[in-house]
């Protein structure tokens, strides 16, 4: 009997340091930056000019991605430098701008104001926005050739960062 | 003979609760003291029984049994075990179309990209992507053991929500609080009381109109207990409440939003899908081999227990007819 309480009485012991969980324990994923080669999710869009496009598009080409949208002061601040780094490195690198959650209309419009030539995905449903971590607008990453995310870059760029970004990416094979 | 039953009852009882952990694993029950109380009080029973059937205080028929014994035991203690010393109960709250390291596993979670009407539909999954091994997909209801662990998914309320300015033009949706910037799927990770009740809750803007939106999701039952809520929605469902402020925090209005009717508030056309989406969850579960063993071991002890009798009855019985 003497036993059996003593068994008992260890067993309650033990568990009192039962460790009770937290339920509400949680943990989530980190910004653009963390997804350095990852592959580049694709997702087939409307560009404004009514034509269909997506990354997987350009596999084999070094592309940039912006994610960015009209309302959004640092996109507007960025859109020049992102224009000019289109123009230099037109057959080098492929720029695709993402704009996320407007319409076609008001996308197409502040194009055609700022003089935006490369190609802007209607991205209505965020869905690039979400896929590359966007922690804020504007968000920038650099796809290899190789269908993987080469950087992933919060914020606005410069047009120097921008030809830093690509570097690497360019010299890859 | 009593004795022995009610040891026999307790050592099924005692594989019976730890089988449960993985055959049940959303049940709380096994996140608390009372239940770890009980398995400890099963084992010890047995254990007592099985100490003196040893000794031969139960004759041949006991010591018969203490393979039985040994199978609740066996089986017992993976059950403890996992609650004392497994890794608490998490669950991984993905925004669809992202991906999530889940360091207890070895693993990234891919949470699967949701439209508005497969979060309707509540048919999302998530797949696991483990390095050198292959990717395993979770469908909602699924469940698979992982080492130490049992992962499975669990639905949570959740909602997709579309807004327009008053030309109809799609805007922005942004959550400047949540994990997932440019998520229009909200997750409603936190919770608010309100009329006795606590309900989830999530918040989002419009940020091209300047408005901060702060959504309650309202089960049916919580709707039926708000008489004007009862009157502006099918109570049948759940629904929104959704306030707007400013971006001083100057309040613009609240109004209800049933899943896929269109709302206007604070000059906004609003849509939420209301659905569920799945939270990754990860329990501590006795090994599946512990818990086959332990069962194995019960019933060929309670087989052994049977037959040997009666085949010690017919042994004598050969002599006679040689």
């Amino acid at each position: 009997m003497r036993r059996l309480l003593l068994t008992i009485g260890t067993m309650v012991f033990l568990t009192a340091c039962y460790n009770a969980p937290d339920a509400s324990r949680t943990s989530a994923g980190g910004g653009p930056g963390t997804l350095a080669g990852a592959p580049a999710q694709s997702f087939d869009l409307r560009r404004t000019d009514g034509t269909t496009d997506s990354l997987a598009r350009h596999r084999g080409q070094v592309v940039l991605l912006n994610i960015w949208a009209t309302w959004c002061p640092p996109c507007r601040e960025e859109m020049p430098a992102l224009q000019r780094f289109a123009r230099e490195n037109a057959g080098k690198v492929v720029v695709l701008g993402a704009d996320q959650g407007e319409s076609a209309q008001v996308a197409a419009a502040y194009a055609k104001d700022r003089g935006v030539t490369f190609p802007i995905l209607v991205d209505e449903a965020q869905q690039y926005g979400r896929a590359y971590a966007a922690v804020g607008m504007p968000t920038t990453v650099i796809v290899g050739r190789d269908g993987r995310v080469v950087k992933g870059i919060d914020g606005a760029m410069t047009l120097e960062q921008m030809r830093a970004a690509v570097a690497p990416a360019l010299k890859a094979k | 003979m009593s004795a022995r039953i009610a040891a026999l009852a307790i050592a099924a009882l005692v594989i019976a609760l730890a089988v449960a952990q993985d055959v049940y694993p959303q049940t709380p029950l096994y996140h608390t003291w009372q239940y770890a109380l009980a398995l400890a009080i099963g084992l010890a029973v047995v254990l007592a029984y099985a100490n003196g059937a040893r000794r031969g205080e139960d004759g041949a028929a006991g010591r018969r049994l203490l393979v039985a014994m040994a199978g609740a035991v066996v089986a017992g203690v993976a059950g403890l075990a996992a609650g004392l010393l497994g890794p608490d109960t998490a669950s991984v709250i993905g925004t669809p179309g992202t991906v999530t390291p889940v360091p207890a596993l070895g693993a990234a979670a891919f949470f699967a990209p949701v439209d508005a009407e497969s979060l309707a539909r509540g048919g999302a999954g998530v797949v696991l992507r483990r390095r050198n091994a292959p990717e395993i997909t979770l469908a909602p209801g699924a469940r698979r053991v992982l080492g130490e662990s049992l992962v499975y998914l669990e639905p949570r309320p959740a909602a997709y929500v579309e807004a327009f300015d008053a030309r109809g033009a799609h805007l922005t949706i942004t959550q400047p609080v949540g994990t997932a910037f440019l998520s229009p799927v909200l997750l409603f990770r936190d919770r608010q009381r309100i009329g006795g009740f606590e309900v989830p809750f999530d918040t989002f803007a419009t940020p091209a109109q300047h408005r901060v939106l702060r959504a309650l999701y309202f089960t049916p039952e919580q709707l039926r207990q708000f008489a004007h809520a009862a009157a502006a929605v099918d109570t049948s469902k759940p629904a929104v409440i959704v306030s707007a402020a400013d971006d001083t925090g100057k309040q613009l209005g609240i109004t209800i939003a049933a899943s896929g009717s269109t709302v206007t508030i604070a000059g906004i056309r609003l849509r939420a899908t209301i659905g569920s989406y799945p939270a990754l969850t990860i329990a501590s579960a006795p090994p599946t081999w512990a818990l086959m063993l332990g069962i194995v071991l019960f019933l060929a002890g309670i087989a052994w227990s049977v037959l040997r009798p009666r085949s010690a009855a017919a042994a004598p019985a050969q002599p006679q007819g040689a």
